[in-house]
């Protein structure tokens, strides 16, 4: 079977080399001049052509032209264009660097000139480079990638405080995030005010949201690949910042010029330190920061690129006496680029990976106590392989293979008559197996395709205890263990094989128009246990299981794409309308023991959910004041057995209407001033409406229908920042970002609960929860030196 | 006997994840606040339910069912309007003898067992509860499960302890009894304090076998946070003098499930609350087609029971 695919594929391959054989092929790799990083994304085409190649995320490209004189133009975001004139006699090896764009007044966007979104096939895709994250005004002044893409159209968060974000009315764990090819599970540092990429190690960040490409898997909802920078290979260089909250300090520069760089950064808070004075009355032990470190390492010979990065972060809050949570990620990447020739490109990565939690609670005293550690681990081993066929058809092929250990709990409790009792919840083990392929085929004329599928096996594995599970009482309720079989080591007790189709199209109505569309399938099998209106740091990730099924997704997305001029204005919109349709959500039943509970599949329910929207988009890249207006009008919904008396109901991140207004005006070379707005429509809540007495003890009732039956307040909130940058002394560089948060002091609601009054009248009152309920100055400090 | 106390955990759980979060605004408190305001919220009763709060036990004492009606969410407790006009009864499935429960006043229906002519539950047997009420029939069945066969004694201990969960240094309570053989006994303690049940929710006492939610455990002490933690109020310790009275009752598991439920639902508040539910009856309606809600809940007990007096 496989083989004869195989075969078949391998035909059309020569059949199709032979049709275009004429063709010479320039291929390489597409760079930073300055600093030799490669980059992502970057055009090559020749003036009279429609031929476009795109560098991959190694910076490699191949095009294939007809013999002759030609004129190859290059572009990269935030570059100078490269135009060059050659004579093209047979195929050659072409490696391009690119000059940064100066940061004049006149500073013109280049891509939006030349048009490649509209050129491009990628659908529902959005880059973002770290220069313009470190723009946009952000908490406490420090620039942030995640905050940043909630500015996207179809990003949302559940509010500030809520770790990671929601794409198209996916989960939060439904958002495949990637750092430098390893996954990350928790991409939050302190609850989500920002998260674990260090800006100022960012290269690029992307964003899909829609028509995935084959060779991404795992997760529902979108793909959010950032890249980090290799280290400048050409000199030493050193940058950083001093904030409110944390410091930053970057330092890269290379081993062997041109062949080999490093780069380390870090970033620590010290809000430990300034508050050192203020802890008293037992806290004085309190600690609580947070701390990343990224390091690379990589060595590039005319044919290979060799890279080792590693990445450690932890976040640790420990209040004296009372409670300690510590939560980190770290990952190590070993990565292969090899260039067989001309047209084959391929890609090896082997990552290990760990997230780690840790909680404890005292009870005074300190002999009465909790601990509990958890963690998951994954090894994987994956191989991507790219052919250039020629002008028309370009391949993308591999295979990844993952190993999970899940570690779901070690729990130790301590009171003084039994001393210290260990509990653990056995471990879990699971293998994910995928192979893909994926054509991007362009015809000469306007319309571009990209086919694709992807094949994924998930095992479940031994050892351990298989449960499986009777009949709930009703709908919606607990079930409880039926029957307990016993599996060995590494026997497989359930398997899933899933395929997924995915497809794309651009047809380009003219030279600044184009209508994109696309449909994906996809397959999720690490699913984040969590009922709560936010997210933890300690909710559980738990894999498919023979009582788990795999989460599926299927979207379809078509949009149109428009750049236009007004005046000597450049602008770029675009209009994307989606549809998923979700399998196998997780649901809860009522009063689910999430928390260490072996029987956990017992309080899941399986149900389904829709999300369905609009977004709009409009982007100014040029002129002395830029950015975007983005607008989104999306539902997010679920429908569970036994929920919500069996109907539709609104997500807890379901939010109708989302304006967000980000601008960037630059008043001279030394101010620069930037502002964002946003407003969102609330999220959904429960209320309970009534209330009765049984024993003695008050029950709050919500009726029926209940299910986020009510709206919160609508989310609205100004940001803005003033950038001074000094001028230029030697070799170094520096500014001063003056930044408010929250400008006019709204109070956004993130929840409304209730309390009781259980002292005097027992009555109960309504609490509107705002994590953030003033305006929010800060100042930092960066610097450069170079 | 060691072993893991899970209520206990979770209970403690949900009140780690909202200090969790206050602890880092607090950590934040110099760069910005965050802040709670009491708002008023406009909700509107959606069903007013029949509530049923039938706990019948084997004490030789009248015994009572209550029915009521639930009211708005933000209204004061204890203006629960009564159900007057109801026709209450329990039966014997095993012999179809009836005990009537006959209304006093303000909702409450009562019914004395007599042992000379026999009037009186029977350990083992299920029970079967039968209310009528406006033009509709209410039922549930309930086993009466047997409680603790050894309930030892009450003690004092005096505890240094400053900061949570004691109030202060001062003499604490302690009960000994022993959990049942077997897997799947569960127990409600209840705690009396000068006559006076400690009924708020955070100070509601249940237990699956020793305590350790199906862990393994056959019978033995109750661990540690059911038979100290769960029969003391940590807002003060005990006096010279005062009176204390603590009551075992078995409880069927779909009661146990229901108190559990009624401990998330009144402690699920702040920021890491799950969506609020409704706290599931076991009596329902025999018209299926019923549109009338109804809540409570009705749970034959066995009892044991233990009294003091504090002395220094």
């Amino acid at each position: 079977m496989h083989r004869k695919y195989a075969v078949l594929i391998t035909a059309l391959l020569i059949l199709t080399n032979q049709i275009f054989a004429q063709k010479i092929t320039i291929s390489g790799f597409i760079k930073d001049k300055s600093s030799g990083e490669t980059l992502a994304g970057a055009t090559v085409q020749a003036q009279n052509s429609k031929d476009l190649a795109k560098s991959n995320s190694y910076g490699f490209y191949s095009l294939s032209l007809a013999a002759g004189k030609q004129i190859i133009e290059v572009n990269a975001d935030g570059y100078q264009e490269i135009t060059m004139d050659l004579n093209l006699e047979k195929d050659q090896t072409l490696n391009f660097m690119l000059e940064p764009a100066s940061e004049t007044i006149e500073a013109v966007d280049i891509r939006a000139k030349k048009n490649d979104n509209i050129k491009k096939i990628d659908i529902s895709t959005q880059s973002i480079s770290g220069k313009v994250i470190k723009k946009i005004p952000a908490f406490l002044g420090e620039a942030d990638v995640i905050k940043s893409i909630q500015l996207l159209p179809g990003v949302t968060t559940v509010g500030e405080g809520a770790s990671g974000f929601n794409v198209r009315g996916g989960g939060i764990d439904q958002n495949l995030v990637l750092m430098d090819d390893a996954p990350v599970f928790n991409s939050a540092h302190l609850f989500g005010f920002f998260s674990i990429f260090n800006p100022d190690a960012v290269k690029d960040v992307q964003l899909v949201k829609g028509g995935i490409p084959a060779n991404y898997g795992g997760r529902l909802s979108s793909v959010l690949d950032v890249t980090t920078k290799d280290g400048n290979n050409q000199r030493y260089q050193a940058n950083g910042g001093v904030g409110t909250i944390f410091s930053r300090l970057t330092l890269e520069g290379p081993l062997v010029k041109n062949k080999a760089s490093f780069l380390i950064s870090g970033r620590r808070s010290y809000i430990d330190f300034l508050a050192k004075p203020f802890l008293t009355n037992g806290l004085e032990d309190s600690r609580f920061y947070f701390y990343d470190l990224t390091a690379k390492v990589n060595y590039a010979t005319q044919k290979d690129k060799f890279f080792l990065s590693t990445y450690i972060g932890d976040d640790l809050f420990y209040a004296a006496n009372a409670f300690g949570v510590k939560w980190g990620n770290s990952t190590a990447t070993a990565r292969w680029n090899h260039v067989y020739n001309k047209k084959w490109f391929s890609n090896v990565t082997y990552y290990y990976s760990r997230y780690r939690y840790n909680l404890e609670f005292t009870n005074g005293g300190g002999d009465l106590s909790f601990n509990w550690t958890s963690y998951i681990y994954n090894n994987s081993l994956k191989a991507d392989f790219k052919y250039y066929q020629n002008s028309k058809n370009e391949w993308g092929f591999g295979g990844s293979s993952t190993y999970y250990t899940l570690r779901p709990g070690d729990a130790t409790a301590t009171n003084p008559t039994q001393g210290a009792v260990s509990f653990s919840l056995p471990n879990k083990y699971a293998l994910e197996n995928a192979v893909y392929i994926t054509e991007d085929y362009n015809t000469n004329g306007r319309l571009s395709i990209r086919a694709g599928i992807r094949i994924s096996q998930f095992l479940y594995l031994g050892k351990g205890n298989v449960y499986s599970y009777g009949q709930p009482f009703a709908e919606g309720q607990r079930r409880f263990v039926d029957s307990i079989w016993q599996a060995g080591n590494n026997e497989v007790i359930a398997s899933y094989i899933n395929p997924e189709p995915r497809i794309g199209f651009k047809y380009q109505l003219n030279k600044k128009e184009s209508i994109k569309g696309g449909y994906n399938r996809m397959v999720q099998n690490l699913h984040l246990i969590s009922n709560t209106a936010a997210s933890v740091p300690f909710d559980v990730w738990t894999p498919s299981t023979n009582n788990i099924k795999p989460e599926i997704a299927d979207q379809y997305t078509i949009g149109y794409f428009r750049n236009f001029r007004i005046g000597k204005q450049e602008f770029e919109s675009s209009v994307e309308t989606y549809y998923k349709d979700m399998l196998n959500q997780v649901d809860y039943v009522d009063g689910a023991n999430l928390l260490l509970n072996q029987f956990l599949e017992g309080e899941l329910i399986n149900g389904i959910g829709r999300a369905y929207g609009l977004e709009m988009y409009i982007k100014k890249s040029t002129g002395k004041l830029n950015g975007w207006i983005s607008y989104t009008l999306a539902r997010s919904e679920r429908k569970s057995p036994g929920i919500n008396d069996n109907e539709w109901y609104a997500s807890r991140f379901d939010r109708l209407h989302n304006l967000y207004v980000v601008a960037q005006y630059r008043f001279n070379d030394k101010w620069d001033f930037a502002a964002n707005f946003v407003l969102s429509s609330g999220t959904p809540t429960t209320f309970y409406t009534g209330q009765y007495t049984v024993q003695g003890y008050t029950a709050p009732d919500a009726g029926t229908n209940a299910r986020n039956n009510v709206r919160n307040p609508a989310y609205h909130r100004l940001d803005l920042a003033a950038t001074y940058t000094r001028a230029k002394k030697g070799k170094w560089e520096s500014n001063w970002v003056f930044s408010v948060y929250n400008a006019y002091s709204r109070r956004n609601p993130f929840s409304i609960y209730f309390d009781t009054d259980y002292q005097n009248t027992g009555i109960n009152k309504a609490i509107q929860f705002s994590v953030i309920g003033s305006i929010v100055p800060a100042v930092s400090y960066n610097f450069k030196w170079n | 006997m060691k072993s893991f106390n899970f209520t206990q955990f979770h209970h403690k759980m949900n009140r780690v994840k909202s200090l969790f979060f206050a602890s880092a605004i607090i950590v934040f408190g110099g760069f910005f606040t965050s802040c709670e305001d009491v708002i008023e919220v406009n909700v509107e009763q959606k069903q007013v339910k029949l509530v049923v709060d039938a706990f019948v036990n084997t004490m030789d004492t009248v015994q009572s069912i209550r029915l009521t009606q639930s009211i708005p969410y933000f209204a004061t407790p204890g203006t629960e309007p009564a159900v007057k006009d109801a026709t209450v009864l329990i039966a014997d499935t095993s012999n179809f003898k009836v005990f009537p429960f006959v209304h006093t006043q303000d909702g409450i229906y009562q019914w004395k067992p007599n042992k000379n002519t026999g009037d009186t539950f029977v350990v083992g047997r299920n029970y079967a509860l039968l209310i009528i009420q406006g033009g509709d029939t209410f039922v549930s069945v309930s086993r009466l499960n047997p409680t603790v066969s050894k309930f030892d004694s009450l003690r004092t201990v005096p505890q240094e302890g400053n900061g949570p969960p004691f109030a202060g240094p001062g003499r604490y309570l302690e009960m000994f009894a022993d959990d049942l053989p077997g897997y799947g006994n569960y127990y409600w303690i209840k705690t009396f304090r000068n006559d006076t049940f400690l009924n708020k929710t955070t100070e509601l006492t249940i237990s699956q076998d020793v305590g350790n939610n199906g862990g393994p455990a056959e019978g033995g002490l109750f661990i540690y946070p059911i038979r100290f933690q769960g029969v003391n109020q940590f807002t003060r310790p005990y006096r010279d003098g005062e009176k204390v009275r603590v009551e075992i009752h078995s409880i069927s598991m779909e009661t146990f499930y229901w108190f559990q439920l009624l401990l998330n639902e009144s402690n699920n508040g702040g920021l890491f609350s799950t969506p609020p539910v409704n706290i599931r009856s076991n009596i329902v309606s025999l018209n299926r087609n019923s549109q009338r809600g109804l809540a409570g809940f009705f749970c034959m007990s066995d009892v044991v029971h233990k009294s003091m007096i504090i002395r220094e």
